[in-house]
């Protein structure tokens, strides 16, 4: 239970020196004040009113503080997101890799309980102590069971005190651990057979998973298990301006963060990536006129990003400390053909149908791609 | 509803002209409550907005044998046709008016402008349209959640609604105030927001006060903001003279029900002045028509196009449904419950516990909003949710089906006269077709190329104009004319048509009327659902061609896209290579029928990219399939050499050459492709050569050698005759095998040449006798010599012969 050892600690330590302090101490300010203003009813086990959840999230006015927004672009589902936890049901986000589905999930626990550390981080190694309870073996053996051996997993303690507990990356799990989730969600109880006894979820209990769309069919989660999610499916970006934004401001981010040797891409190299991105991603061109074929890989935005600061690095130590076409070019050949045979056929056509039409601005781009892909 | 009539009667306003109902047409709540109004005013006339010289249709529109969805048509009789139509489902409160002024004997009539003048205010009125789009960009877009949430219950403040019964004379600019105001309100659009406050609430008079605020609301803010619109005020007043008509005709007042849209209901007063005698003389008029017709709940949702803002017809109908059993409640289970069954009726199964959690989560994003229902929106939300588990791609085709509905309108025989006929008599006539129209097969054929010894340009291109009209019929299936098929090598201008009338046809006509009002619209709209249907890149380039036959640029663009859209998704070589080669023809012979091929060449370029990429993995199929591929390589290949400065020609050259030399495809494929370099030029003899040789090394399989020749030779046999280097290659060869060598060799090479001619074989004989210093007739008298009985014997032999010993 490293998770809860880490999440106590860092209530002790010297707050100024945390690499990433979670939601609710980052954004305390603007919780205390929702709180303050809320004039609607609270779900029993709630902070605030679900309006103000919305508020928290989506960004608006309380008073006179500007709540800055959390996450852009889809209220509707994050007003799906909120209607849900109201509902009693569990969550269930879904989504590519990097369209902030955990990064909702804490935000959304982080209003709702002012605590977003209740969390199990599900990978193929998580077992089904780790989701229900287990022991302090050295007290389990000196004392036998009782509740001073117990170690109560995040949502043991979310279930006991009527909070919102989060699964991470859920459909990592094995299925008999995905399984050992059902009886929880349905019962609303845990029972601890060896202190014979059952403690019941309070009201107010309610669990936040998100899974990545790319594991699909690795551990496919069971229709038993679906059933007791509302899922909601989170999109990328909407708008490439969004995108753009995201990107340029997180390059700048990890390029002061990694001390790279290099300038920063220019805002036009930023524009060809993500609209090259977005149009292999959504399978036809930005004015919608053409279609084009998707390759294998994802193309996440957070690719877009690792990608820049890639050619970056590209630059800053083997080139001329400048983002040239030909550092873009092989980041692009990388991040589109993940399978050689198929994806070079369809980022050849990219190349000859879409970029090459483009004119003269994308000229020494497609140049330099095109040597690549060979 | 008898016992809703204990409330008091509503007393006439101060300034009312006389009793107004404001509503949204097409409102389910708005044909209940106004059901209700009219039990408890009990008034002896009904004055509805819609066209004043329709009245005369109203007996046929109460008919008990007519069956909404139906929908008055206004069409002028003049081209360019200009068509108004006004549709009534069962729950629109017009409809709901008519059958109760026929069940209570009320006299009922229309009163607003007639059709004549409404059609020559479009002209005008479509003109004006463009101006106002940007202003929604003005809107503060961060608004309050809270603030959103209050102004539910102030609709008064910041409503607007659209007048009921002109949808198409609401030019589309007027949308940014609705969504502005949905957005103030905190919805999503203005539909959700006009359901979640109007459609929801039945205490009595809600409706009626709720909307005449929200006339004035939305009359205040089109003042405020400069975009009164001429039109409307024009209609306003002549309603006024229309009810004091009425009023002076001697009905009371407090005896007449008037039934607008909301936006008209606040000025129907006696504050304002009715339009004089000189100010309707002065109004421009275009002749018209009118006429019922049929209606779909199909083309009533904006799905097919009109922006005649009901986009779930059969939803509404349900919530009309559940309002006459008094039931509203059911309406969310039932939706959610219909749109499961129709998923599981075509294979998939969700659980009723998954029904019963989307009817909670429908409900509590309605509470979220201060709604007392939930509205189309949340139900759609929730099933997406958890019927379709988070894709919409999932439950989409239920949900149309469950919101759209296929409900089609019906009316008794003899009452449509649609424009359609109409329209269709004006171009027989145009066209000089009239005489075609009888019993009588006859033939018709066309010269398309333009006639140089008329006058004018309609006159020397007649019979183009014909074969697009034609084309046009054909493509609506209206049993008029049907093509005969006519050979014409290299040419496209002759056509030839057998045309004859048939009672059939006359239904077929009056059937696409639904698809549009005039023909050429009707053949547009056939057409676009003929591309969404088109599923193969050869098809749609079928269409491509249709449409260019069919003189309808708009459609040729839906076609083109659908193409490219298509060969994306599925670069399968033959039907890519097909679509390439059709797209190429209409190019070229686009211009007889003044048809500018240049925007189709980006496709086709495209297509030959894709085209040439997909050529490799092709040409692993089997020996059946490669006589196909061999035919789509010729095609592609003269797309090449047709647009050769246009499309990318090298790199059809260098894919060719990579196939040629592949070991791992089909080896007649691979030959093909040689043959189709060799004839470009494009191997020198020296690499021709080393092919052949290596092709032909010991220890390769005998069909790669043999299969690869076969290839060579089934394109062009002279290219490959006059290569002499070819033969000398081939001699040399056959010389350096050893005996068993040369058995097996000899297997395949007569393999290989089996299907030679004699004079080719004889051809043959002269480049070997070349290479060995032999005259030809020598050589071939060799080769022609019958074979002794011993060589007979080892041929034979060859037959069993086991490949397995190398």
């Amino acid at each position: 239970m490293a998770k809860k050892k880490a999440a106590t600690s860092t209530k002790t330590k010297d707050e100024s020196k945390v690499l990433r302090q979670p939601a609710e101490v980052m954004f305390a300010e603007e919780i205390d004040a929702l709180i303050k203003a809320d004039k609607f009813d609270r779900p029993s086990g709630w902070k605030m009113s679900p309006r103000s959840v919305l508020t928290y999230i989506c960004g608006g006015k309380c008073g006179s503080m500007d709540i800055q927004p959390k996450y852009i672009g889809h209220q509707r589902l994050v007003e799906i997101a909120i209607s849900t936890l109201i509902t009693d049901r569990a969550l269930l986000l879904i989504g590519e890799p990097g369209t902030a589905k955990s990064w909702l999930s804490e935000h959304l626990t982080a209003a709702i309980n002012g605590d977003s550390s209740k969390v199990v981080q599900g990978t193929a190694g998580t077992t089904e102590e780790q989701i229900r309870y287990t022991w302090n073996y050295a007290m389990l053996i000196a004392k036998g069971p009782s509740n001073e051996a117990l170690i109560k997993s995040p949502i043991f303690r979310a279930m006991e005190e009527g909070s919102i507990a989060r699964f991470e990356e859920i459909t990592r799990c094995a299925s008999e651990v995905q399984d050992a989730m059902i009886s929880l969600l349905s019962e609303k109880r845990i029972s601890v057979p060896e202190l014979e006894k059952e403690v019941p979820a309070e009201k107010g209990f309610s669990l936040i998973a998100t899974a990545n769309t790319r594991d699909r069919g690795v551990n496919d989660m069971s229709a038993a298990l679906t059933r007791r999610f509302n899922i909601v499916v989170l999109p990328s970006p909407n708008e490439i301006e969004t995108e753009i934004d995201i990107v340029s401001t997180r390059v700048r981010e990890m390029a002061s963060n990694l001390e790279l040797q290099s300038e920063l891409p220019s805002q036009d190299s930023i524009e060809k990536v993500v609209t090259i991105f977005r149009e292999l991603r959504l399978g036809q061109t930005l004015d919608g006129k053409n279609k084009v074929k998707t390759p294998s890989g994802v193309l996440s935005t957070a690719e877009a990003i690792s990608l820049l600061t890639n050619s970056m690095a590209l630059a800053g130590n083997f080139g001329t400390s400048v983002v040239a076409d030909a550092d873009l070019a092989a980041g692009l050949q990388g991040a589109v053909v993940k399978n050689e045979e198929k994806d070079s056929i369809v980022w050849a056509e990219y190349l000859k149908n879409v970029m090459k039409k483009r004119g003269a601005a994308w000229r020494p781009l497609f140049d330099a791609c095109q040597e690549h892909n060979g | 509803m008898a016992n809703l009539v204990t409330s008091p009667v509503p007393a006439l306003a101060e300034n009312g002209l006389a009793h107004v109902f404001g509503v949204r047409h097409l409102s389910p709540n708005g044909a209940w409550h106004l059901r209700q109004f009219l039990d408890q005013v009990q008034p002896e006339v009904v004055l509805i907005e819609g066209l004043d010289d329709a009245d005369e249709l109203i007996p046929d529109i109460t008919r008990p044998d007519s069956n909404p969805p139906i929908a008055i048509l206004a069409y002028t009789d003049c081209v360019p046709v200009r068509t108004l139509v006004y549709p009534f489902a069962r729950y629109s409160p017009e409809y709901q008016a008519l059958k109760w002024a026929d069940e209570n004997h009320a006299k009922a009539s229309f009163i607003d402008l007639p059709s004549d003048v409404f059609l020559a205010l479009q002209e005008s009125s479509l003109q004006n349209s463009s101006q106002v789009a940007a202003d929604e960009e003005l809107a503060d877009p961060l608004v309050d959640a809270e603030e959103g949430a209050d102004s539910l219950n102030e609709e008064k403040e910041d409503s607007n609604e659209i007048d009921s019964g002109d949808q198409i004379l609401s030019p589309p600019s007027r949308a940014s105030v609705y969504s502005e105001i949905a957005k103030l309100s905190g919805e999503l659009d203005y539909d959700t927001y006009w359901e979640r406050n109007f459609e929801h609430n039945s205490a009595s008079e809600s409706y009626r006060l709720g909307a005449l605020e929200l006339g004035a609301g939305l009359r205040d803010l089109e003042d405020s903001r400069g975009m009164n619109i001429a039109e409307n005020l024009v209609r306003e007043a002549y309603m006024r003279r229309r009810i004091q008509e009425v009023i002076s005709s001697g009905v009371p007042p407090e005896k007449i029900v008037v039934i607008v849209g909301a936006f008209h209901a606040p000025v129907l007063t006696t504050d304002e002045p009715a339009m004089t005698d000189e100010e309707l003389a002065s109004l421009v008029r275009l002749p018209s028509k009118l006429t019922l017709m049929p209606y779909s709940y199909f083309k009533l949702s904006s799905q097919s196009g009109y922006g005649a803002g009901n986009e779930a017809p059969h939803y509404f109908e349900l919530m009309w449904e559940a309002l006459q059993n008094d039931d509203l409640d059911s309406l969310a289970p039932q939706f959610v419950t219909r749109v499961t069954r129709e998923l599981r009726k075509h294979g998939t199964y969700r659980s009723t516990a998954a029904v019963i959690e989307g009817v909670r989560l429908s409900r509590t994003l309605s509470a979220l909003k201060n709604g007392l229902a939930p509205t189309l929106r949340d139900l759609q939300d929730a099933t997406i949710s958890l019927i379709g588990l988070g894709e919409r791609s999932v439950v989409a085709e239920s949900l149309a089906r469950v919101e759209v509905g296929t409900a089609i309108g019906k009316l008794p025989d003899g009452i449509s006269q649609t424009s359609i006929q109409e329209d269709f008599q004006r171009e027989l006539k145009s066209l000089k077709l009239t005489k075609y129209r009888t019993a009588v097969k006859t033939d018709l054929s066309l010269d398309l190329r333009e006639n140089r010894q008329v006058k004018s340009a309609a006159a020397a291109f007649l019979d183009l104009r014909r074969s697009a009209f034609l084309h046009r019929l054909h493509l609506l299936q209206i049993e008029f004319a049907k093509p005969v098929a006519i050979k014409q090598a290299s040419a496209t201008w002759a056509e030839a048509w057998t045309l004859q009338w048939s009672p059939e046809a006359e239904i077929s006509l009056v059937e696409s009327v639904l698809l549009g009002e005039t023909v050429e619209l009707a053949a547009g709209f056939k057409f676009k659902t003929e591309i969404e249907a088109c599923h193969t890149v050869d098809e749609a380039a079928k269409l491509v061609r249709l449409a260019c036959q069919c003189d309808m640029m708009a459609s040729m663009e839906l076609a083109r896209r659908r193409l490219q859209e298509l060969a994306t998704e599925n670069s399968e070589f033959v039907a890519v290579a097909q679509a390439a080669s059709e797209l190429s023809m209409i190019v070229r012979f686009g211009d007889v029928r003044n048809y500018d091929g240049r925007p189709l060449i980006p496709l086709i370029q495209d297509l030959f990219v894709q085209g040439a990429m997909a050529l490799h993995a092709t040409a692993g199929c089997d020996n059946a399939s490669a006589k196909n591929v061999f035919i789509a390589m010729d095609l592609l290949n003269k797309v090449g050499q047709e647009h050769h400065e246009e499309v990318d020609e090298s790199l059809w050259h260098e894919k060719l050459r990579i196939l040629s030399d592949a070991d791992d495809r089909n080896p007649l494929i691979s030959g093909y492709a040689c043959a189709i370099l060799l004839e470009s030029n494009l191997i020198n003899n020296e690499e021709l050569a080393k092919e052949v040789s290596r092709r032909l090394s010991p220890g390769i399989s005998a069909d790669l050698g043999a299969g690869w020749f076969e290839g060579v030779s089934a394109r062009n046999r002279y290219a490959l005759l006059a290569r002499q280097p070819l033969w000398e290659q081939l001699s040399d060869y056959v010389n350096s095998l050893d005996e068993e060598q040369f058995r097996r060799a000899l297997v395949f090479l007569r393999r290989a040449f089996g299907g030679f001619s004699a004079a080719e074989k004889r051809n043959i004989c002269e480049n070997l006798g070349e290479s060995w210093g032999a005259n030809a007739d020598e050589a071939s008298e060799m080769i022609e010599q019958p074979l002794t009985e011993d060589e007979q014997q080892s041929l034979s032999e060859l037959n069993d012969f086991d490949f397995d010993d190398f």
